[in-house]
């Protein structure tokens, strides 16, 4: 078996606040720890910021600062600026944001970033809904899935962030899951190491939020990577598409089993859920290999 | 006490708010015996040795194996391996191949010439075993590493009892069973061969001589078909056919030769009389798929060219002008509750015959108790024993086929270790230590199949049909080294920690400490017992237990 190889050097640390068993916290670990100490991060409302921890506590021994739910992007582009005066140009500046604060009410601000090409490393927390209020839908919850906002199922798809991003050609987007954590630490690290914007989405399956065991978000992670609902991939300069894996391991079914939010799901809803993976997939194949 | 942290950069997150105090449950690093190891019948541990194995430590292998068993080249060969039945993996695709693996290691034993260290201490007293097979050498091998002295009676020329006198060298190569048996008579036992042990006074002289006796005289007498004339030159015994140098073979049996019954000693017959050219008829009363014999040995027979016929009885066989013809009947079976146990109905109307030249009856084996009858509870088929296998006379232990009926080389091995085990108990305390109980084992559920291996099985190489009918030589061919490490790879390791650090990088809360030893910690101030690090195992080396403290 292949083994995890990052080192952790305590930059992120005990007594955050995460739900027991919380995969946003494995994969803040993973990313604080190789983002380093040169680093100076960002956060906009969200479980990210109430796991690293209201004032006066942080559990990120980096500075964070807590930003507007509407403008990650931006408050990370003018920190980026300050530091660039400060003659701090290798400073990395790490803007942490959720689902929520990403597809919907941060999506101007991100473009805009995005399309000046700021030198930020720009990490999305998907948990598929506005989760620290409450569990409620956003853009990016997937179709059919119950949300408190949509106890029957959502029934408009979730949103191609990758797609829009790319539109924008910035250097660097990628997707990575808490159950491949070197795949995460070597995006990170190759982020890192780029100038300009990128953006690392984190699928994030959120306990109370998608009905998950505590012992289950890895797990349930992992299979939605090897069904093909969301695969690790890379884009860079938004043309050169990269897939992890060149098949697809298992049913969406095995996927979605793990989840109370799909349990409503009748055997057809289920087949067209999984003709859309097959469909996004033979897609996404078709630009890997363009 | 968990560990100080070093100062927050900001306020002190960890020293302000210890999680801990969420949890229900916490994380309890166990290792817990495989479901290979509570199977196998000498409880090797399994999942260690093929760790190592797969390690490139085969020395190590080596050593971990020959705790439990010293005849691990034998054994990879001819045990019927009830590990690979148990085996988590068949949940899975299919078994490790652990045979094939402690065969390699076996091998690679004798090859290098790694012998058995001396014992550490030397003790006084000394142990008596009558009989060489794998149960009295199982015995002997296990006091001697002790420091007992230990004086082996054997009542043949040579050790190794049905192992040489029964298996055949197709199946467990000549130079490998010495190799493994004079690898334990180097360890300083006294040998005396051409030495049977005649009666219950010789018994006793050794009782009075020694400090303890095992008993492990095996169970070689074949039982008979009471309709046939065992006179006749075209009836051969089956267990005298086997021990029997080739010529003698040859010079017993005819051009068609029908050997009555299905386990491992009729398919024993009937190869080796393939092997001497003869056409083979093998009659069994048990239907196809329910014959007694390991799957390999019918498969390969049936290769070279056995003839079954099944679910039938010999009624009686006569010599008519040329050649013999077996009188038999259809049956219908029904197998009974033990092993060895089953009812044969014969189907009326359905008389017929066979065409022969030599009849073997191969139909099991009894132990020969009568000679101790006076002494010991010998009622039953087998010496009658108490847990550690001690027999109705004090200081007496038996094993082995004389004292049970489960008769395979492993079981024996296992037994002779068990009964060496109480043994040293009797003679340190009087008191015969217990048989250690096995822990329950750890499940397929406990094992995280995310962090195995894919890759199918790798078995064994077999010789062509061809080549095996014109010699004697093994069938099965071993692993290569990289063949070996290969196959190792696919052990789950079930219950035995691999240190991996999948268990400290899946923790949400960084609650998890490495030792300096290799080992790992959890910080209770911080754990919220989540189970991610159970779940993430890919072993089932870690299992959450209640919190007491909380
Ligand atoms: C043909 C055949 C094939 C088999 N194949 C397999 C197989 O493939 N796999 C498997 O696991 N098992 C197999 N078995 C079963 C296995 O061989 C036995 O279960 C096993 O050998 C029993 O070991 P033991 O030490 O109890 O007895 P034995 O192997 O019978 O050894 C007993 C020894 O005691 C000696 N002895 C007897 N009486 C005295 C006395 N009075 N004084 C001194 N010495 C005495 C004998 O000469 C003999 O050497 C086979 C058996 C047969 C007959
Ligand atoms: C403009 C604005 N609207 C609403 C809120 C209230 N609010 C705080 S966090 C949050 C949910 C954010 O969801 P998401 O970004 O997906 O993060 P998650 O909680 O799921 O981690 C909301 C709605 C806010 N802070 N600002
Ligand atoms: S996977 Fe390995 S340790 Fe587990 S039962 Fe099979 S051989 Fe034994
Ligand atoms: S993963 Fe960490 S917090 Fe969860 S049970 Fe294990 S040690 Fe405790
Ligand atoms: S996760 Fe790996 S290191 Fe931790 S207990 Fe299991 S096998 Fe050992
Ligand atoms: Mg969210």
């Amino acid at each position: 078996m292949e083994k995890i190889d990052y080192t952790d050097t305590g930059q992120f640390c005990s007594g955050h606040v995460a739900c027991a068993g919380c995969a946003e916290a494995l994969a803040m670990r993973v990313i604080l720890n190789e983002v380093g100490t040169d680093a100076v991060g960002v956060v906009v409302p969200s479980c990210t910021a109430v796991i690293l921890g209201g004032h006066p506590m942080s559990s990120a021994k980096i500075p964070f600062l807590h930003g507007t739910l509407e403008s990650a992007a931006a408050s990370a582009a003018g920190v980026k600026r300050a530091l660039r005066a400060m003659g701090r140009d290798d400073t990395t500046v790490l803007c942490l944001a959720g689902d929520g604060g990403t597809y919907d009410i941060g999506l101007q601000s991100l473009s805009s970033a995005a399309e000046r090409n700021e030198d930020i490393l720009y990490v999305c927390f998907d948990n598929e809904g506005y989760m620290n209020t409450g569990g409620q839908k956003s853009s990016s919850t997937p179709k059919s899935a119950t949300t408190g906002s949509t106890p029957l199922g959502k029934t408009t798809r979730k949103k191609n962030l990758i797609e829009i991003l790319a539109a924008h050609r910035i250097p660097y987007i990628a997707t990575v899951s808490p159950s491949h954590l070197n795949d995460m630490k070597a995006k990170v690290k190759k982020a890192k190491g780029m100038r300009g914007m990128k953006v690392i989405i984190v699928l994030i399956p959120c306990l109370p939020g998608w009905g998950v065991a505590d012992n289950a978000a890895v797990k349930t992670a992992r299979l939605a990577v090897e069904s093909g609902v969301f695969p690790l991939i890379e884009v860079e300069d938004g043309l050169t598409y990269k897939v992890a894996q060149d098949e697809k391991k298992h049913p969406l079914d095995d996927y979605l089993a793990q989840q109370k939010r799909y349990r409503h799901l009748k055997d057809d809803d289920r087949a067209e859920l999984q003709a859309d993976v097959d469909a996004s997939w033979s897609r996404l194949i078709g630009l890997a290999a363009m | 006490m968990n560990e100080q942290l070093s100062p927050l950069w900001t306020h002190l997150s960890s020293e302000n708010r210890l999680t801990g105090t969420w949890r229900a449950a916490l994380p309890n690093y166990q290792d817990q015996p495989s479901p290979c190891l509570g199977a196998c019948p000498v409880n090797g541990r399994i999942a260690t040795w093929i760790g190592q194995v797969k390690n490139g430590d085969i020395h190590g292998a080596f050593v971990t194996l020959a705790d439990n068993n010293p005849f691990p080249a034998i054994a990879g060969r001819i045990c019927h391996h009830p590990c690979e039945t148990a085996c988590n993996r068949v949940e899975h695709d299919e078994t490790v191949g652990i045979c094939s693996l402690e065969r390699f290691v076996g091998d690679a034993a004798l090859d290098q010439g790694w012998a058995f260290p001396a014992p550490e201490e030397e003790r006084a007293q000394s142990v008596a075993i009558i009989g060489g097979g794998p149960a009295g050498l199982s015995a002997a091998y296990q006091l001697r590493r002790q420091g007992y002295a230990v004086t082996l009676f054997e009542a043949s020329g040579q050790l190794g009892g049905l192992m040489r006198h029964g298996i055949p060298s197709y199946r467990l190569d000549r130079a490998v069973l010495d190799g493994e048996v004079n690898r334990i008579a180097a360890m300083g036992i006294d040998i005396r061969l051409n030495a049977e042990v005649m009666d219950e006074a010789a018994l006793e002289r050794l009782r009075a001589e020694h400090d303890a006796v095992f008993l492990a005289t095996g169970a070689s007498r074949p039982k008979r078909l009471p309709t046939l004339d065992y006179d006749q030159d075209w009836i051969v015994d089956s267990a005298d056919f086997l021990a029997a140098p080739q010529d003698e073979q040859i010079a017993r049996t005819g051009a068609h030769v029908v050997v009555i019954g299905g386990g491992s000693a009729a398919m024993d017959v009937a190869r080796t009389c393939r092997r001497l050219g003869r056409a083979v008829t093998v009659l069994t009363l048990e239907p196809e798929g329910r014959l007694p014999a390991q799957k390999v040995e019918l498969d390969e027979g049936a290769e070279e060219g056995i003839g079954f016929v099944s679910a039938a009885m010999l009624h009686s066989a006569s010599f008519e002008g040329e050649s013999v013809t077996a009188h038999c009947i259809r049956v219908e079976f029904q197998p009974g509750a033990q092993r060895g146990q089953f009812r044969a109905d014969p189907v009326p109307g359905s008389e017929f015959t066979l065409n022969a030249d030599t009849i073997i009856p191969a139909i099991g084996q009894d132990a020969d108790l009568a000679r101790w009858a006076e002494l010991l509870d010998a009622n039953g088929p087998v010496i009658a024993t108490a847990p550690g296998w001690q027999t109705s006379a004090p200081g007496l232990f038996a094993g082995g086929d004389v004292a049970s009926m489960e008769r395979f080389v492993t079981e024996a091995v296992g037994m002779g270790k068990e009964a060496a085990h109480a043994i040293a108990g009797f003679l340190q305390t009087g008191i015969a230590a217990p048989v250690p109980e096995i822990a329950p084992q750890v499940g397929y559920d406990r094992i995280n199949p995310a962090y195995q291996e894919d890759h199918a099985r790798t078995h064994q190489p077999v010789a062509d049909v061809v080549a095996r009918l014109a010699s004697f030589d093994e069938v099965q061919e071993p692993l290569t080294e990289a063949q070996a490490r290969k196959e190792a790879s696919r052990c789950f390791s079930c219950g035995t920690c691999i240190f991996c650090d999948n268990c400290y990088f899946y923790c949400p809360d960084m609650a998890i400490t490495k030792l300096e030893d290799g080992g790992y910690s959890v910080k209770t101030d911080y754990c919220k017992g989540c189970g991610l690090c159970v779940a993430e195992c890919p072993t089932g080396s870690i299992h959450m237990q209640e919190d007491e403290a909380r």
